[in-house]
């Protein structure tokens, strides 16, 4: 994902609002503050993902948050795109994230009554500046296991991320993430899942 | 084996023996009756706008490259190399004015025809070892399309597209033509399910009765204010041709009002008014029932609804086209399409694009419930006991056959086929007795094509 002109967010269809600021130098050593920071973020997330602690998870959003992952499309090298033009699987805001968060909450989300058994692997993580200090670009790998009922086989999704993290008063927030899910077509039953 | 009398037989009386919805021998028939025979959506002009530009698809096993050529003709041909069988496209989309094959370097103009062949001279003898002229990678048996839609049939004796959709084109003008430049579509969002094809196929169909239960959730997070149980009853649900599907009814007003009550705007309504006939416009205005779901036998499904998208009590109308693409008899690849008004404000497709997202796709609030009772149905159905079980599948009938609910009359439904408010499952049977016709009717060989001889059919001036 380094050095394109412009982010994903930017072209995607509901990302006009989104945050643009762009990794900026070589990764950060892993000793860094910074980087200890920001893999120690994702490490807990992670835990409120698997959890399905959807509400705390929203509260480590910021209000402008872009939350993308794009449909990919296999291409012939040299194409020059391989995500399906103006098609996302997620493309959100705060309040589209936050009906899908309150709908988990409903006593009707049958698709998780019973819940999956998720867990969400991260790896790969590292770390970027910026241009502002109160900003970090956050390179991540994910596979998310997901588990339903005692019969049926389990499905995996994998992914890479790429987050942007805002410093705010209580700390720091997901402000920009964008997922390049790694399947044209996803073996899994619905994306009833955070990424 | 199956008991095909007796299986066909029952689904005809409204009877379903639940093992077809997991069944292999049954779904090798399918394949063979019920693909290798109906038209099947392949894609929408507007994915392929301009000369060169392709889309490949797929019918069950067949892979199809449906390209636009430099004449702006449209084209569905067999993505298999003439010479060892090799796809010659492997990619999902682009544009090229050639397909080449990577195993020989045999190459196609996007036209279909053979335009390089290395070493012809040297390896065949020339022309006289191989007939390269008027090669060409193999058509789809049959290509039609209305309204854009692009639609392939194997049988080269499917009667024409127009004839298979009959009637249902007066529905389908609602989800395809609100202008006179039609819709474009988007996506697809493609996921693989553990359900049976044709749940979703039925669902979609007629399905008026789940909205309530399955989707609960969605009405009490205020996205979607109407699938109460009681306005769910109120609508109506049509057949016509070879597809169907379901309606809710509005609130009191007429044309333009009701179509401001789910969220078009007025230069909007003035296209769709110089578009429709006065009974498709009827329906809606003086009838008062808005299209909403809706199936065409055999995998091709339409939704239409109008939910909250932003923090207000607007809401934003959207339209998704998606097909139930059978990998087996317990597995479906869903392609989800969005599809909006070509000429709609460019706003108004943000919008309805943003409220596809969050009801239907691989993320749609709507969709995820749905999923999950079909999963959970084609699992249960593999089983002995699901052999035994004969699925009342009957609502709307009494058991002497009278029909609970009658059928509209011509002034209280201006549409085309048969209409009738309240819940019921005509449209799901309608649907399998279609699907009965297919499986009962075993389907002629097909005539093989024989690559560089004179036993092959070469065709005139191509």
């Amino acid at each position: 994902m380094t050095g394109e002109q412009s982010t994903h967010s930017e072209r995607s269809v509901l990302g006009g609002h989104a945050p643009r600021e762009q990794r900026s130098g070589a990764t950060l050593p892993f000793g860094d503050e910074r980087h200890l920071l920001a893999h120690q973020w994702l490490v807990d997330e992670a835990y409120l993902l698997d959890e399905q602690a959807y509400t705390r998870w929203l509260e480590l959003l910021t209000d402008d948050i872009h939350y993308l992952m794009p449909v990919r499309v296999t291409t012939a090298l040299g194409t020059g795109f391989d995500t399906a033009p103006g098609a996302a699987h997620f493309d959100e805001n705060k309040y589209s994230l936050s009906r899908r968060v309150a709908r988990f909450l409903t006593e009707h989300a049958w698709t998780e009554d019973p819940p999956s058994r998720l867990r969400h692997h991260i790896t790969n993580v590292r770390t970027f500046a910026t241009d502002d200090d109160d900003h970090l670009v956050v390179d991540s790998g994910v596979l998310l296991f997901r588990s339903r009922g005692d019969v049926r086989e389990p499905s995996l999704v994998s992914a890479g991320r790429e987050d942007l993290l805002r410093r705010e008063a209580g700390g720091w927030r997901l402000a920009r993430r964008t997922i390049l899910v790694d399947e044209s077509v996803i073996r899994m039953q619905n994306l009833a899942i955070f990424l | 084996m199956i008991d095909q009398a007796g299986v066909l037989g029952s689904v005809r009386r409204g009877m379903i023996p639940a093992h077809i919805y997991n069944d292999e021998h049954v779904f090798a028939l399918e394949k063979e009756r019920v693909f290798g025979r109906a038209w099947m959506f392949v894609a929408h002009e507007s994915e392929i706008p301009s000369a060169g530009d392709y889309v490949v698809r797929r019918v069950l096993d067949d892979s199809f490259i449906v390209v636009r050529d430099e004449k702006g003709e449209i084209h569905a041909h067999f993505n298999m190399c003439l010479h060892r069988g090799m796809q010659v496209c492997r990619a999902e989309m682009g544009n090229a004015s050639h397909f080449r094959c990577p195993y020989h370097g045999w190459s196609y103009r996007n036209d279909g025809r053979i335009v390089g062949l290395p070493f012809h001279q040297d390896a065949y003898g020339g022309e006289a070892g191989f007939k390269r002229k008027s090669q060409r990678l193999l058509r789809a048996p049959r290509i039609g399309s209305h309204n854009g839609m692009i639609f392939v049939s194997l049988d080269d004796e499917a009667p024409s597209l127009r004839d298979h959709l009959g009637d249902f084109v007066f529905y389908l003008d609602y989800y395809t033509r609100q202008s006179p430049s039609g819709i474009e579509m988007r996506g697809p969002q493609r996921w693989r399910v553990k359900a049976n094809w044709k749940i979703g196929a039925e669902n979609f169909a007629g399905d008026m009765y789940h909205t309530p239960q399955t989707h609960t959730s969605v009405v009490e997070i205020g996205l979607f204010r109407e699938p109460k149980a009681e306005k769910r009853r109120d609508g109506a649900t049509y057949w016509a041709g070879n597809g169907g599907g379901t309606t809710y009814k509005l609130p009191p007003g007429g044309l333009d009002e009701r179509l401001r009550y789910v969220g078009y705007p007025d230069e909007m309504i003035a296209r769709m008014k110089g578009e429709w006939s006065r009974e498709q416009c009827d329906v809606i205005g003086r009838d008062g029932f808005m299209i909403s779901a809706a199936s065409v036998f055999p995998n091709l499904s339409f939704v239409h609804n109008w939910p909250r998208v932003e923090d207000s009590d607007d809401v934003v109308p959207f339209i998704s086209v998606r097909q139930w693409q059978p990998i087996s008899e317990n597995e479906t690849e869903i392609l989800s399409w969005f599809a909006v008004d070509a000429e709609a404000p460019e706003e108004f497709k943000r919008l309805s694009y943003k409220a596809y997202l969050m009801c239907f796709g691989s993320t749609g609030m709507f969709e995820q419930d749905d999923v999950e009772n079909w999963v959970s149905l084609t699992n249960t159905a593999a089983g002995s006991m699901a052999r035994r079980l004969m699925l009342n599948s009957r609502m709307g009938l009494l058991e002497d056959g009278t029909e609970v609910s009658p059928a509209l009359p011509p002034e209280r439904f201006s549409g085309p086929g048969i209409a009738r408010t309240g819940y019921s499952e005509h449209n799901q049977r309608e649907l399998l007795r279609r699907w009965a016709d297919h499986m009962e009717r075993p389907l002629p060989k097909a005539a093989g094509v024989e690559v560089g001889t004179n036993g092959q059919q070469a065709e005139a001036g191509q």
